[in-house]
């Protein structure tokens, strides 16, 4: 018996006239896109390029671009102690970042998910302090620090302990400063909870009949399910954590002894405090390499895995 | 989707690709062409001359606009004084026409200035040049040249020489003095009598600055002898102690470069005081890094016997609570060098040299109408009928502000003029070199075994490396 296969839309010639509706669906879509995607040009990629191309001037804000020193910029920073003390205490408040904070709403949420009763007040309750602007709980926490008239040293009195200076000490300023960030996470655990809303019942239920206990669902269902958007979570932490600023900059100025001082903050004291906004934009690149670089790794290796 | 519509949409795609790209383009081209307009690179008087793009624009052809950045806040108690100083000129003035704005919001002033001037935007005439910046600014081209406006000036001859000593670069003037302060030793005439001190005897050296700071120095109170600044502007208030050493934390050259002078024995001499003073005397604060404001809240509140005090801080202290016939001022006590000079501070008018010319003649009118005799009197007129406190240090040689003083104690003025009478500026090219030099003192400060000599041998090393060595090499270029 002869059968006949109906053509693919695909399979179309060129020379067809597209359907008009369909063409005018598409140029739709690109006028509605056309807004966000200029603005991501011009908000993005303009400064990015532009930083490149002030990192090859000495350069000056009034009369652009200034003399054309090639890769001095660059070498300037390879011999300079404050850029690899900056760059060294960027990739330490990293790892801090990552072992006292990443990991606590993704516990967060699993435990979350597990609470039944005012489900929904708990979600509300971590919604809330998203609302109180990040300087103001850094300036409360900078007081909550002080040595003299501080919360913290005055609970240890009770016990003997302190007075210690948590933002004088070289040695536990970043991990003060990264604190803070410990018990503000509510926004992620709202994320990580909705990945684990997303898992399906039955894979879980089938597990239990299987005989597999709480650590074993988490270990084999509920931590798979949310690998993507633990992967999507992790590429944005990288790149919170080597731009942030303001803890630093509100907290300790990058002091004491330069200990919390970061790349982000050099970009802004190489820029507006010595005016070498060539040197800005040299730092500026390397920190985007960097984080391209980390981003990249992380997603070769979430593929491999 | 289908071959076709693969093809529609990627030509749709290239085409909002290409008018992406035209926008960005003439974005960036927007910046570049504005330099090469005729009257863009204007860096000198002479040189800026009226075009379209950056003229004196106005609807009335014989009105030039200007835009200043000197609105008073709601709360500034001379505001009204402030409005009728504007409309007096307006109305002197009908063919200027001036714009009061507010500054843009930021981190701090010096910051939203710069971004302003990048982008175009900055006012023609800026009030706030502070001493220690103008250099820096001078040299990204923010200031204009007023020389040729200087040198024609009758009032050029009323300004005392220390207001002019940093706005005076190459020979050339980049600033006309707004006001400026003498910093000096403030204390609390009350915790000195609380703990048996004469009110009236203030420390007169180093020794004294630490026998009486242990007598004000009380922990079951909270109380402390002397504040210290060790946050990021650490080096601000640490090269008063080398002065009083006897030396400085560089010297400007005869050829213009500079000479770190960080490991001279009156920068070690004062580093290690400076850490003696937390360490060893214990009359400091025990968060020698905390702010500024920190500091003066604890001035306010009774917690710190001594500080920094300013000229101009006077009616920070009476707005905060606290009476000013428990307020002294006096010069700094003397180190080994015999000498405790004063800090000179305060800020310059500068005119922006991407005006036009019409705009900047007009400016120029306007500033010197702001610092002029007439109008620097009427504001310590409305500062004394309203029991305002005024500054003590007039940058003007014709005007003085002990004249409208008389609900002050004769002894603030008195030390005030004490003060002012062994000043010194701020270290050159301090904007560049604080990071080594606050690192250091922070060290000290942080660290009971740190080695003073060493850490700013440390500093002195780095500093000379990346910072000296490629700005002297500018210098001589």
């Amino acid at each position: 018996m002869r059968t006949v296969t109906a053509p693919k839309p695909s399979a179309r010639p060129r020379w067809m006239p597209v359907p008009r509706a369909r063409r005018r669906s598409v140029l739709l879509s690109a006028l509605f896109l056309a807004p966000a995607v200029v603005s991501f040009l011009l908000f993005k990629y303009y400064p990015l390029f532009q930083a490149v191309y002030m990192s090859f001037f000495d350069y000056k804000v009034i009369h652009p671009p200034g003399r054309f020193v090639g890769l001095d910029n660059y070498a300037y920073l390879f011999h300079s102690t404050e850029f690899w003390n900056a760059l060294w205490n960027t990739f330490a408040f990293f790892l801090i970042y990552f072992v006292l904070t990443f990991w606590v709403p993704i516990v967060q949420a699993i435990l979350l998910n597990e609470v039944k009763f005012a489900n929904k007040s708990i979600r509300v309750l971590y919604l809330v302090p998203t609302a109180v602007p990040a300087v103001a709980g850094f300036l409360l926490w900078k007081w909550l620090y002080n040595p003299d008239y501080g919360l913290l040293n005055y609970l240890l009195e009770f016990v003997h302990l302190g007075p210690y200076g948590w933002l004088n000490d070289p040695a536990m300023a970043k991990w003060a400063i990264v604190l803070p960030a410990f018990f503000g996470t509510g926004m992620s655990v709202l994320i990580y909870y909705s990945a684990i809303q997303g898992v399906p019942i039955e894979n879980v239920e089938a597990a239990k009949i299987d005989g597999a206990g709480p650590w074993r669902r988490m270990r084999s269902i509920i931590l798979p399910s949310m690998k993507f958007v633990i992967g999507i979570q992790f590429i944005a932490f990288i790149s919170g954590v080597f731009l942030t600023f303001d803890p630093m900059y509100i907290m300790t100025g990058g002091g004491p002894a330069n200990s919390t001082r970061t790349l982000s903050m050099l970009v802004f004291d190489s820029s507006f405090k010595e005016f070498r906004f060539g040197v800005a934009g040299a730092i500026s690149f390397v920190m985007f390499v960097i984080i391209a670089l980390i981003t990249y790794l992380q997603i070769r290796l979430s593929r491999t895995d | 989707m289908t071959a076709n519509n693969g093809s529609i949409g990627k030509r749709t795609l290239a085409a909002l690709a290409a008018a992406s790209l035209l926008v960005v383009a003439a974005a960036c081209s927007g910046g570049g062409s504005s330099d090469a307009s005729p009257g863009a690179g204007g860096g000198s008087a002479s040189s800026a001359q009226p075009s379209a793009s950056s003229g004196g624009s106005s609807a009335d052809a014989g009105t030039v606009e200007i835009t200043v950045w000197d609105q008073p806040t709601p709360e500034d108690p001379t505001k009204s004084l402030k409005e009728q100083l504007f409309a007096d000129f307006d109305k002197a003035n009908p063919n200027i026409k001036v714009t009061h704005e507010a500054m843009p919001q930021g981190t701090n002033d010096r910051e939203v200035f710069v971004t302003a001037m990048a982008g175009g935007n900055g006012p023609d005439a800026y009030h706030a040049a502070h001493f220690p910046i103008i250099g820096d600014w001078v040299g990204q081209g923010l200031a204009l040249d007023l020389t040729p406006y200087w040198d024609s000036y009758a009032d050029n001859a009323q300004y005392i020489e220390s207001s002019m000593a940093a706005g005076r670069i190459d020979g050339k003037v980049y600033g006309v003095p707004n006001d400026m302060y003498v910093t000096g030793l403030f204390w609390n005439k009350k915790l000195f009598k609380d703990a048996g001190l004469d009110p009236n005897k203030p420390p007169s050296n180093w020794d004294e600055l630490v026998s009486m700071g242990k007598q004000l120095t009380d922990p079951g109170k909270k109380q402390y002898g002397l504040t210290l600044l060790g946050m990021e502007w650490a080096d601000w208030w640490f090269e008063y102690y080398v002065w009083q050493a006897g030396g400085d934390l560089t010297e400007l050259q005869p050829d213009g470069t500079v000479k770190l002078t960080f490991t001279s024995e009156p920068a070690v001499t004062a580093l290690q005081f400076y850490k003696d003073l937390k360490w060893k005397h214990k009359i400091v604060q025990n968060n020698v890094l905390q702010s500024y404001q920190d500091n003066m809240n604890d001035i306010y509140q009774g917690r710190a016997a001594m500080s920094n005090g300013a000229s101009g801080g006077f009616g920070d202290f009476a707005a905060n609570g606290l009476d000013l016939n428990d307020i002294g001022f006096a010069p700094y006590p003397v180190g080994p060098s015999g000498k405790g000079p004063g800090q000179i501070g305060g800020a310059y008018w500068i005119l922006n040299p991407k005006s036009s010319k019409a705009k900047q003649d007009a400016a120029w009118k306007y500033v010197t109408y702001m610092v002029s005799k007439e109008a620097k009197e009427r504001m310590l007129q409305f500062q004394s009928d309203n029991g305002i406190f005024p500054n003590l240090l007039s940058v003007r040689k014709d005007v003085d502000p002990s004249k409208f003083t008389q609900n002050v104690p004769q002894d603030l003025v008195d030390g005030v003029n004490r003060a002012a009478s062994d000043t010194h500026l701020e270290y050159y090219l301090k904007e560049r070199l604080t990071p080594y030099v606050v690192k250091a003192v922070q060290k000290a400060l942080t660290d009971q075994n740190a080695d003073p000599a060493a850490l700013l041998k440390t500093a002195q090393d780095a500093a000379q490396k990346e910072v000296v060595d490629a700005y002297n090499a500018s210098v001589h270029k």
